[in-house]
């Protein structure tokens, strides 16, 4: 037992030695991973995106239309960038990228909204955007609802209808909506959790490999097997711990960015998220030595399954679009990935504050990703006697 | 085989019998942009989320009130997965993910609105996903927008005909038109942009990997000590032209094949997609060669290029609204091809523009062709003039 700290200890001291030649493990390790920080967190910095440039085409232009425009002009999404009375150059300057949306008022609204011959107006969003196309089509479409409205209320207070009547008529169900967890509705809360962490968890996974890997390449491993006293997982922890301390360290470091100076809502308390992170670490690297299994000793096609899967992941994580909504087969994949469970677990825990036993299989399934190399050691015991570095 | 004299032909023919030999290589810039995309169109395939399961809490337990959740339970968006007695009941429901959102009619309902009240609905929904809120409240709101008419219209105000009914139910209509991708749905939104991605990335893998290749076959030069290698310029352009020609196809065939397989908008005119082709690929190529400059293990590449996608996805503006980014990052982003690529292929493809509509773009992607153009001929000047010094001190 002594004698395998004591190789594990030397083993990593070669590994720190490695590190301090090679500025890419620096560059990639270090760096990159607190690029990604500074980037999510400045570039959504917004929170919701508001003020998205849409054009006016008002052909009627009367006091009644451009208070309706004014008011539209209040709202918090939207921002006429473009005015003007031919619908064609609105439409041009949508394909040219500088607007999302169009709203339109045709000739003779207001002429017929007051004779009461149902005037029609429209609006076009730009859904190739979706993102913008979706925030301007609300407000719009509460501007529309709202002029409709606003047309019966006159009438009514005319008659001398009280204001609770008044509204009781024009909107007699008003539906009150609760996002739970972020009530802001703040894309950067969910967005920076789930992006900054996938980052790190993806450079974890390539650059488990990529170390591993370096072993056959430059023709060490018989060195490094003999090393750890013919014991393949001596070998292994004395080449990954510095790697675990050093990305551990930068979970933290992330996880105290957001919810300690950016306050990000933390329901369950900044110790657990970290003891989630360190979980989700451990999981990355279990995650790319299982790949380095399935390719021993083939250092490029493991790292291009951990860049193949690991980019996909973020897809598979399921914020932007859930995975509920996607094919069965797609739903089953999804549970293979450590950041699909890693943002259960911060959804359940940090977002919401639910108890830990809602996503104990989500729990479980970061454990046997970490747990699941131990099968196949044998690959990596054959793969340090008889492998050779594959180009 | 005879090899041609001239640098640029000869440069070209080495780079290529290189590629063709070496099967790491072929599967960044064969294999990752013939599949990847396939893979990412299935997976947003589905387009968006039907039938969100929601329970409802019904506290008033009227006619009316199950009218309204049976019109909920209606609509193409919401499904109505359980009944509870209590909010406990419905929380614990949330909890174990069962449901992803709440519904809670409250007992005084029925009441306001025979009073003449307003009455007040929650909506609670969940934040795993920022789909499930928007359709949650979407289906809700359309059924109590609906429903809020016919009171108007049948119980608060006494109309005589039906023409006065119709106007007072819509006293101002409105049409909403979804431009360019109708049904709103995730995958014609998010698969173009990403086509020109994978193309950028796939090119940068490619040409990194090559590069790492020469300098662990030169022992750290990235050209072969020949006298063929003298001229920076033939070097760029012979070496360039290879990746060049084969992404060329890789594009064409993302923008027909993948395009019409999985539904995708098409808007664009074949002449006019190579018209933008050509600079962005131009683009993509230079930057990657100069970037290859600092890969020194074939490996690396992986390193360097992968997890760049993420970013540069969010950079482009496609997915996160450019006016919405920070004028730094703006900044930051117009050096990368994909910023000005991914606009401008959805604006032709999805939106139908001409090459004209998008000329800012264009003329951006030619310029970054010259910059990077010149950059990987200064890389490269650099390189000879170490190899000439290594060849006379051997």
């Amino acid at each position: 037992m002594r004698k395998a700290l004591r190789n594990i200890w030397l083993i990593t001291r070669r590994e720190l030695n490695t590190f301090s030649r090679r500025p890419i493990f620096i560059v990639i390790m270090f760096v990159a991973p607190l690029g990604f920080l500074v980037f999510f967190t400045s570039l959504m910095s917004a929170g919701l995106p508001t003020k998205l440039p849409a054009a006016l085409v008002d052909e009627d232009n009367t006091h009644v239309t451009r208070q309706l425009t004014r008011i539209l002009g209040t709202m918090e999404e939207t921002q006429f960038v473009l005015q003007t009375n031919s619908f064609t150059e609105a439409r041009q300057a949508m394909q040219r990228g500088e607007i999302y949306a169009i709203f339109r008022i045709p000739k003779g609204t207001t002429e017929a909204a007051l004779t009461q011959r149902q005037p029609v107006i429209s609006y076009y969003t730009n859904d190739a955007y979706f993102i913008p196309a979706s925030l301007l089509m609300k407000d719009m479409r509460k501007l529309s609802e709202m002029a409709g409205l606003a047309i019966t209320r006159e009438t009514m207070r005319a008659r001398g209808f009280s204001d609770d009547q008044i509204m009781g008529t024009v909107q007699p169900i008003v539906i009150e909506s609760h996002p739970l967890g972020n009530p802001q509705l703040n894309y950067s809360v969910v967005l920076s959790n789930l992006l900054v962490p996938g980052l790190l968890m993806l450079v974890i996974m390539l650059t488990t490999s990529y170390a591993l890997g370096m072993e056959w390449k430059r023709g060490c491993q018989k060195k490094l097997y003999s090393m750890s006293g013919n014991n393949v997982w001596v070998a292994i922890l004395g080449k990954l711990m510095p790697q675990t301390a050093l990305y551990t360290i930068l979970m933290w470091l992330i996880d105290l960015v957001f919810y300690s100076y950016l306050q990000f809502p933390c329901a369950c308390g900044i110790p657990r998220m970290m003891l989630w992170g360190f979980l989700a670490v451990i999981a990355s690297q279990g995650f790319g030595l299982l790949m380095f299994e399935a390719f021993p000793g083939h250092m490029r096609m493991a790292m291009s399954a951990c860049s193949l899967l690991g980019v996909m992941q973020f897809s598979l994580a399921g914020f932007s679009f859930p995975v509920s909504a996607m094919d069965v087969p797609f739903q089953w994949l999804s549970n293979i990935f450590p950041l699909h469970h890693y943002f259960l677990i911060y959804v359940n825990q940090a977002l919401n504050g639910y108890p830990i036993s809602y996503v104990w299989t989500s729990v479980v399934a970061l454990i046997a990703i970490l747990l699941l190399p131990q099968l196949f050691y044998f690959r990596l015991r054959d793969a340090f006697l008889y492998k050779e570095y594959v180009p | 085989m005879r090899k041609p004299t001239f640098p640029i032909l000869h440069v070209w023919l080495d780079e290529l019998t290189d590629i063709v030999k070496d099967e790491g290589i072929l599967l960044f810039i064969i294999l990752l942009p013939l599949a990847y995309p396939l893979l990412y169109a299935m997976i947003y395939n589905t387009e968006t989320q039907r039938e969100l399961p929601m329970c409802v809490v019904d506290d008033c337990m009227s006619v009316r009130s199950r009218d309204f959740i049976r019109r909920v339970d209606a609509t193409p968006e919401v499904k109505i997965a359980a009944h509870c007695t209590s909010m406990d009941e419905a929380q614990e429901l949330m909890r174990r993910r069962d449901v992803y959102a709440i519904l809670r009619v409250p007992a005084e309902f029925d009441d306001d609105l025979w009073r003449g009240r307003q009455t007040v609905v929650g909506l609670y929904s969940d934040l795993t996903s920022m789909l499930y809120y928007k359709v949650a409240y979407l289906g809700v709101v359309n059924v109590s927008q609906e429903l809020n008419r016919n009171i108007k219209v049948r119980e608060r105000q006494s109309n005589t005909t039906r023409r006065e009914e119709q106007v007072a139910r819509w006293p101002i209509r409105f049409d909403e038109v979804k431009l360019y991708n109708s049904a709103g749905g995730f995958c014609a939104f998010l698969i173009p942009p990403v086509l020109m991605l994978i193309l950028q990335q796939a090119l940068c893998l490619g040409v990194g990997m090559s590069m790492g290749r020469s300098r662990e076959r030169f022992r750290g030069l990235v050209i072969p000590p020949t006298r063929h290698y003298k001229n920076a310029v033939a070097i760029v352009l012979g070496r360039g032209l290879v990746h060049f020609l084969v992404f060329l196809l890789m594009a064409i065939y993302m923008a027909i094949c993948v395009t019409r397989w999985f539904g995708l908008p098409q808007l664009g005119h074949f002449w006019d997609l190579i018209g933008f082709f050509v600079p962005y690929l131009t683009a993509c190529t230079f930057m990657a060669m100069f970037y290859s400059g600092f890969v020194y293990r074939r490996e690396d590449c992986i390193l360097l290029f992968v997890f760049m996608s993420i970013p540069l996805l969010f950079l482009s503006g496609v997915s996160w609204p450019g006016s919405s980014i920070p004028p730094f990052w703006q900044a930051v982003g117009t050096a990368f091809p994909s910023t000005w690529g991914a606009n401008a292929y959805v604006r032709i493809q999805s939106m139908g523009a001409s090459l004209g509509d998008c000329h800012s773009e264009i003329l951006a992607l030619w310029i970054l062709s010259g910059i990077y153009f010149l950059l990987s001929c200064f890389m490269y000047m650099f390189e000879i003039r170490k190899a000439v010094g290594r060849t006379i001190l051997n």
